[in-house]
């Protein structure tokens, strides 16, 4: 079965014939991706299955991958913290270098094409040692929030920005001002995952078991890193404040901490402390790959927080809705396009707003229950993979009819 | 249009580009809405209606929105909720009645307000991508019985958009009825929905409803069911 066969028994037959409509302006175009990794990462993961699609909509697509020294990448690991304004340590050699290895990858890639986007800061420099009549255009696709960088990162790739067509970002708050246009482009969810497919009801109940969670209790669960902008101790708070009116509720919190993020360990022992030896809370340090325990868990789940202070677009967010689970979510970042009060849930400033309106929900499973059908329907309609398709696919032909109106 | 045409279908989807630039207080609001680009007061004033807020909102633009939920101002937000963009002549109008309401409203505060941290309005402008479906509707009856089933941003390019490129006459669907020699009270009926206050689905169900009582025919009404 081709793979936008199978996608169209859960977005329906329209969407996808629709894709195809919109593809017919672009047959026959060849699209070059380029980023740093074949496996692991989420762009690794959006480009395995947006190659066979674009394939599938007669596009060419191909996927090309960039590599250096491992220097090169502790030099792109730290702009890719600088970026999302993460104190980093760079010094001019190191600058050298990425366009250095950037020099190399563009002589041996074969970048021939109508279009370009190149992923994230690692390929950024290609433009600028490419021969101008092998590509079209070029595109840079960010990842992450840009919104306020480290001055040296931000300084050194917008050196390189001058030579693309277009940029992308995840959400308009991601961006910063520059001189090309900067389309956002939502990202977007795989309901065919692991982590997002249904369940048969036996495997959702073992996994609550080797948990050690009752399934018959209410659970509360948040799905996140380890991190203090994820606010994992407002949620034990939260629950605090909750407990004396449902002494029979539970709270899981499912995560596991980045391996560059040091501070991860520190946040979980704080975690762990303020749990204490409450038996109904469990905190859960998960492998990267377990998709389908958290995908149990969210499911599980009488209502879904996402308490961050600071968020990116909080996928957690959009896989919690997409199970007709109503979240209760930090007012920030990308949860206050997807919370809307009443709707799909609530935002909310503190523990006790968390609190509160939990207890609302708790109270009002009628409630519950539409919020729940109205942010399943909200995520068919604006966050699954198709929908980052079409976007990608708007973005190319309107980048054509900007050529041709120029 | 030559009245022995079908009816073609036309599908689209948004380009979104997102400007650098933030609102979060009423007076960088009022500065927004004088200098943006026309593209972004159609993004936030018309095109909102295809992400769907409407649906889940009860303000039919972002900027109504915004000051009602984000900053507070529930006066301003009814105020700029009841602004129909399509009733302007040019987006020079209607950027001038926008400007004017806002700065009225800053007139009369005390304070100027502002939003709370991850609630700021960032400020996006779009384009249409329209594209042919390669559907086509003979007869208004094959029109009306395909309603159910047109996908939400159809209904747009064919109202919505229709609207803006008519100058606010018609809309696509009244247009090739009337060019069909259609019952004058349908077309009139038609080009009366207060489309700009519905969300998608609601307008469906609204030129479902009009077509339901216009007709004769029960075995075309009974087809006439949303899905």
């Amino acid at each position: 079965m081709k793979l936008l066969d199978r996608y169209e028994e859960v977005v329906g037959h329209q969407e996808i014939r629709r894709l195809r409509q919109l593809a017919a302006g672009l047959a026959g175009k060849t699209i070059v991706h380029v980023n740093s990794t074949q496996t692991g990462g989420g762009v690794a993961e959006i480009l395995g299955w947006m190659i066979p699609m674009l394939e599938e909509l007669g596009i060419n697509a191909r996927w090309e991958v960039i590599s250096g020294p491992p220097e090169f990448y502790r030099i792109t690991k730290a702009f890719h913290n600088g970026l999302q304004g993460r104190p980093v340590s760079l010094t001019s050699r190191d600058l050298d270098l990425h366009i250095e290895v950037n020099r190399e990858n563009a002589q041996r890639l074969n970048l021939e094409a109508d279009v370009v986007l190149v992923h994230d800061p690692q390929p950024m420099y290609l433009p600028q040692f490419t021969p101008s009549d092998r590509v079209g255009r070029w595109v840079w696709r960010c990842h992450v929030d840009a919104s306020r960088p480290v001055r040296i990162v931000w300084k050194h790739l917008e050196g390189a920005v001058t030579r693309y067509a277009a940029t992308v970002f995840s959400m308009a708050a991601f961006t910063r001002p520059l001189p090309c246009p900067m389309f956002v482009v939502p990202p977007s969810i795989d309901p065919l995952s692991d982590k997002n497919c249904s369940l048969p009801e036996t495997e959702r109940l073992d996994t609550l078991t080797r948990l050690d969670i009752d399934p018959e209790r209410p659970l509360l669960v948040q799905v996140s890193r380890f991190d203090r902008f994820k606010d994992p101790l407002g949620v034990i708070a939260a629950y605090r404040l909750l407990k004396p009116y449902y002494p029979m509720l539970q709270l899981a919190l499912a995560g596991g901490t980045a391996d560059d993020d040091p501070e991860g360990a520190e946040v979980l022992r704080d975690v762990m402390e303020q749990a204490g030896d409450d038996p109904d809370i469990k905190v859960l340090m998960l492998p990267p790959d377990s998709h389908r325990i958290i995908n149990a868990l969210q499911r599980s789940a009488i209502v879904v927080l996402q308490k961050s202070t600071m968020e990116g677009f909080g996928l957690t967010v959009t896989e919690a809705l997409w199970k007709g689970k109503p979240v209760i979510g930090g007012a920030c970042g990308g949860i206050t396009l997807q919370v809307h009060d009443h709707q799909t849930g609530f935002l909310v400033h503190s523990p006790a707003g968390a609190a509160y309106r939990t207890r609302y929900l708790l109270r009002n499973a009628d409630k519950r229950q539409r919020m729940g059908r109205t942010g399943h329907e909200f995520v068919r309609e604006h966050f699954l993979l198709t929908r980052q398709l079409r976007d990608y696919l708007t973005m190319l032909l309107s980048l054509d009819r900007q050529a041709s109106n120029n | 249009m030559d009245s022995n045409e079908p009816f073609a279908l036309i599908d689209c989807t948004l380009a979104r580009c997102a400007l650098g630039r933030t609102c979060t207080n009423l007076r960088e609001l009022l500065d927004a809405v004088r200098t943006v680009p026309d593209a972004a007061l159609e993004h936030h004033m018309m095109r909102c209606a295809l992400d769907d807020h409407f649906e889940l909102y009860e303000f039919p633009n972002d900027l109504a929105r915004w000051c009602w939920d984000a900053l507070g101002d529930e006066e301003l937000g009814e105020q700029l909720g009841l602004i129909d963009p399509y009733q302007y002549p040019s987006l020079a109008s209607l950027r001038t009645t926008l400007a004017n309401v806002i700065e009225e409203r800053l007139w009369g505060l005390e304070r100027v307000s502002w939003c709370q941290p991850g609630l700021e309005l960032h400020l996006i402008e779009s384009s249409v991508i329209a594209y042919d479906t390669g559907e086509r509707f003979p007869t208004p009856t094959a029109l009306v019985e395909s309603m159910p089933r047109l996908p939400p941003r159809a209904l747009f390019y064919h109202v919505h958009e229709a609207r803006r490129r008519t100058a606010g006459r018609t809309d696509d669907f009244s247009d090739w009825l009337a060019e069909r020699g259609a019952d004058a009270s349908l077309v009139a009926k038609l080009r009366a929905i207060d489309f700009y206050f519905l969300s998608l689905n609601q307008l469906r169900r609204e030129i479902i409803e009009i077509f339901r009582q216009a007709s004769p025919d029960p075995e075309a009404l009974a087809k006439l069911t949303i899905a």
